[in-house]
């Protein structure tokens, strides 16, 4: 079972809180990963009031491009990219369903990951037999891969090189995603022997 | 492809409150995915594209992310200057920042006389809660929308811009929808090239992630 760390530093912004601040003296033993405590939220509230609109659409049919593929494989994620600045640090990518995608017509495949609710990209390329998945240090659910280019930046089309890693919600779950991800290899370097 | 877009149609969207709430970590968090739990204080202004998928094509909002600290009658009004939408944030850990609201709603109607506004309390993924939500009612009085948000957890994090698009268009029934991807290029990654990154991955694999279990 791997340590559920508590984080002591929340993110307390220093400024003008100091008197609020309750000395937390009971760290209290969670008895279950009660991670969702019971939480009070306040309703959201619209009012109905009209603006003189600014913007001025219609409905547009939208596309995924994905319309000719066919969904392999699918589990929840949360995805990570290596950045330098200003320091070495891993930082966040996105939370969501990390997808493997098969072309109709060429058979390719590709790997393609949203961001729940604002269902941006945040990773998109081939699953090439070239890749290859490597363990993280001290997690059993994670695996990071070099990416040469990546293209979920509609911005630059010409592709980003990317270091990735990738966290499932258990050692199983990433297992399933590592098979998976093999199997794809395999299938598109038949693909791509047959292209060159 | 994606749709031409105007320039004119680049929605101005004024972002301020206390420093420390949480603005420019809501906004990166928007931009890149990332969370920033350090706080770092913005000098001036920053301004940011944040682009979303609806229902009604692409929204572009250019948001204005203002130094917090300034406080009230320290912003300059050219941050305000056709502004055609705001957010005014406060931490609902901090009952200061939520006293200040009223301050900083009339520092902006000043400028931006009738546009669509959304009050948003932010940290609600804090256990140790100040403001409760009984006590937020400001918004009440001025017909601003408001949202719990958490740029930590996400929670409600996309919707003070669904609304704030709503009323721009002045149509309700607007959506996020799936952002297309692009196509792939049929090149082939040559695998002698992946050698060369052995040891920056071996590298990164060494250091850990960010610490957060929720999933």
């Amino acid at each position: 079972m791997s340590e559920v760390e508590k984080k002591e530093e929340t993110t307390t912004t220093t400024v003008e809180k100091t008197e609020e601040k309750k000395e937390e003296t009971t760290p209290a033993p969670a008895p279950a990963p009660a991670t969702e405590e019971k939480k009070e939220y306040a309703a959201d509230d619209e009012p109905n009031v009209d603006y003189e609109p600014t913007l001025k659409r219609d409905i547009v049919e939208v596309k995924t491009n994905e319309e000719n593929e066919e969904v392999l494989f699918e589990i929840r994620a949360k995805l990570y990219r290596f950045d330098t600045d200003p320091s070495p640090q891993w930082k966040e990518r996105g939370t969501g369903n990390v997808r493997f995608l098969k072309d109709k017509d060429t058979n390719r495949i590709r790997v393609v990951m949203r961001r729940d609710k604002t269902l941006k990209v945040c990773l998109n390329h081939h699953v090439s037999p070239a890749l290859s998945l490597g363990e993280m240090a001290g997690s059993d659910k994670s695996w990071v891969w070099k990416c040469p280019k990546d293209f979920s930046d509609e911005d630059r089309p010409e592709g980003v090189e990317e270091l990735f890693a990738i966290r499932f919600a258990s050692p199983e779950n990433a297992g399933l995603f590592k098979t998976e991800f093999q199997r794809c290899q395999a299938e598109n370097e038949k693909i791509e022997k047959k292209t060159e | 492809m994606a749709s031409v877009e105007k320039k004119e149609e680049h929605i101005k969207l004024v972002l301020v409150g206390d420093g420390g709430v949480g603005k420019t970590t809501f906004v990166q968090r928007h931009l890149t995915g990332e969370f920033e739990p350090r706080y770092i204080p913005t000098l001036g202004v920053s301004v940011h594209a944040l682009i979303f998928y609806t229902n009604f094509g692409k929204i572009h909002f250019n948001v204005w992310d203002t130094a917090g600290q300034e406080k009230f009658g320290g912003l300059r009004d050219g941050y305000y200057i056709q502004g055609n939408c705001a957010i005014i944030m406060f931490d609902v850990t901090s009952r200061l920042s939520y006293k200040n609201v009223p301050n900083w709603h009339s520092d902006l109607t000043r400028v931006c006389e009738n546009i669509p506004i959304v009050l948003c309390g932010n940290k609600v993924d804090v256990k140790d809660r100040k403001v409760k939500p009984s006590q937020i009612v400001f918004h009440r009085r001025y017909n601003l929308s408001y949202y719990d948000v958490s740029a930590k957890s996400n929670y409600n994090f996309e919707k003070p811009f669904v609304w704030l698009t709503s009323k721009l268009l002045g149509n309700k029934s607007v959506v996020l929808v799936q952002q297309p991807t692009l196509k792939l290029p049929e090149t082939v990654i040559d695998q002698n090239l992946m050698s060369l990154y052995e040891k920056e991955v071996a590298d990164a694999a060494a250091r850990p992630l960010p610490d957060d279990d929720d999933l």
